[in-house]
């Protein structure tokens, strides 16, 4: 027979293999829902089993009731932390993610490129996303936390911005040629270099300095050859 | 141990005997019965974030009965006499796993909740000994290739640890778990490293 706190804890279990994937598997709406819904029924429960009392419950005089409510207020408070544990698990890899260069676009799992992919501008796609996220498409996310990686990209953009000479996602592996080989896996449009415009349409090939292209490498967009 | 914590949270949700000391009209539902008062003397095994409170807070009763809580509890199965014996006699033979998946987690809280001096004793030299040898297979299946020459039969992360070895490893509680990951990553960036030096 389930018992309060059985559905908090499925979703913590989520949160646990949450921990474990790379990618952020899909949000659990109905979950979240049936576990608030419980919190909102204990709560009439206790509101209604103090009501005769009018303000002057008394807990040695009645121990039964006492306990049913240490009872009530003991679920609601582990439903709490399973719900908060929950999102904080899952915020914590959207906020990592974010600094590993996905944009909402990515992540959302519709990720075709069409145009704002130009240059490595910070943050562009992020905001660019914001167009085509609602179609609703089936996202991984849900609507808040679209919200909440949008404004944390603004965020992190806004930081980067204030060092232009240093790209603070870029990676820290330091480079052993400054120009590599790479060859393109998707289309990803034209993009502006040092040394002119680069095309980059799918199955080509090209030699480009490597901070020119590291966050495209980034998303999948080329591979880096040797 | 933080709130968030998801381990934490987990090992909350471990069982533990519990025994009512009251009648509950409402409470029914926690045996299965949820037409039916629950009766003084109730056995039901519950979950550590409801037990604990219940067995701390005092029902406020007159001065007569003044340390009355509303449960009495028991040591879980995992932290039975049994269990404990068998560590006592080899911590390495006992698949902690099988008893609990959070087995130092549930018994750390069972010792806030009660004074059990002698399983501590039992519980930190089983984890000692246990270390050593996860320590072990740790390095066994993280430094397989190159430089062992006898230890490159088998393929896959539990490179040359064996099948007695494999046994061990899937009887490790969580934490155990995490221990082994961290020793298997920790070995096997060194040897990285060492040959990035070496490259340069």
């Amino acid at each position: 027979m389930p018992m309060y706190g059985d559905l908090g804890n499925k979703l913590v279990q989520h949160a646990k293999r949450t921990q474990n994937l790379s990618a952020l598997p899909a949000y659990q709406t109905e979950l979240v829902r049936s576990v608030t819904r419980e919190v909102r029924d204990l709560d009439r429960d206790v509101a209604s089993m103090l009501e005769p009392f009018q303000g002057s419950f008394d807990p040695s005089e009645n121990q039964a009731t006492a306990c049913t409510l240490l009872v009530n207020h003991l679920s609601m408070r582990r439903n709490k932390r399973c719900l908060l544990a929950y999102h904080r698990t899952r915020t914590d890899k959207l906020e990592e993610l974010v600094w590993k260069g996905a944009d909402l676009i990515d992540l959302s799992g519709q990720g075709m490129a069409d145009g704002g992919m130009n240059g490595n501008g910070n943050g562009e796609g992020v905001s660019s996303g914001g167009g085509g996220s609602g179609g609703g498409v089936m996202s991984n996310l849900s609507p808040q936390e679209e919200d909440y990686v949008r404004q944390y990209g603004d965020l992190l953009a806004a930081y980067k911005g204030q060092w232009t000479d240093i790209d603070l996602t870029g990676s820290l592996e330091p480079p052993r040629d400054l120009f590599i080989d790479v060859r393109v896996l998707k289309d990803a449009g034209e993009i502006q270099t040092e040394y002119g415009a680069i095309n980059l349409t799918k199955n080509s090939q090209f030699y480009v300095r490597q901070g020119d292209v590291e966050r495209l490498i980034a998303q999948g967009y080329l591979q880096k050859l040797g | 141990m933080s709130y968030y914590d998801i381990d934490a949270i987990l090992t909350d949700a471990e069982k533990i005997p519990c025994t009512f000391q009251l009648d509950v009209p409402d409470l029914g539902y926690l045996d299965n019965n949820p037409t039916h008062a629950l009766k003084t003397g109730t056995k039901i095994a519950l979950p550590l974030w409801l037990a604990e409170m219940l067995a701390i807070a005092n029902t406020g009763g007159g001065d007569e009965d003044g340390g009355k809580s509303f449960i009495n509890f028991d040591l879980p199965a995992a932290l039975s006499n049994d269990v404990v014996q068998a560590l006592k006699a080899d911590p390495r033979a006992v698949p902690l796993r099988d008893q609990s998946a959070h087995f130092y987690g549930l018994a750390t809280r069972m010792m806030d909740l009660s004074d059990e001096r002698e399983l501590g004793d039992v519980l930190r030299k089983s984890f000692v000994t246990r270390a050593s040898e996860i320590a072990l297979h740790a390095r066994k299946g993280a430094g397989g290739s190159g430089h062992h020459k006898g230890d490159d039969k088998g393929a896959g992360s539990n490179l040359g640890v064996g099948a007695s070895g494999e046994e061990f490893l899937r009887g490790l509680d969580e934490w155990e778990r995490r221990l082994f990951r961290k020793a298997h990553d920790g070995t096997k960036a060194g040897k990285e490293w060492m040959e990035g030096v070496k490259r340069h």
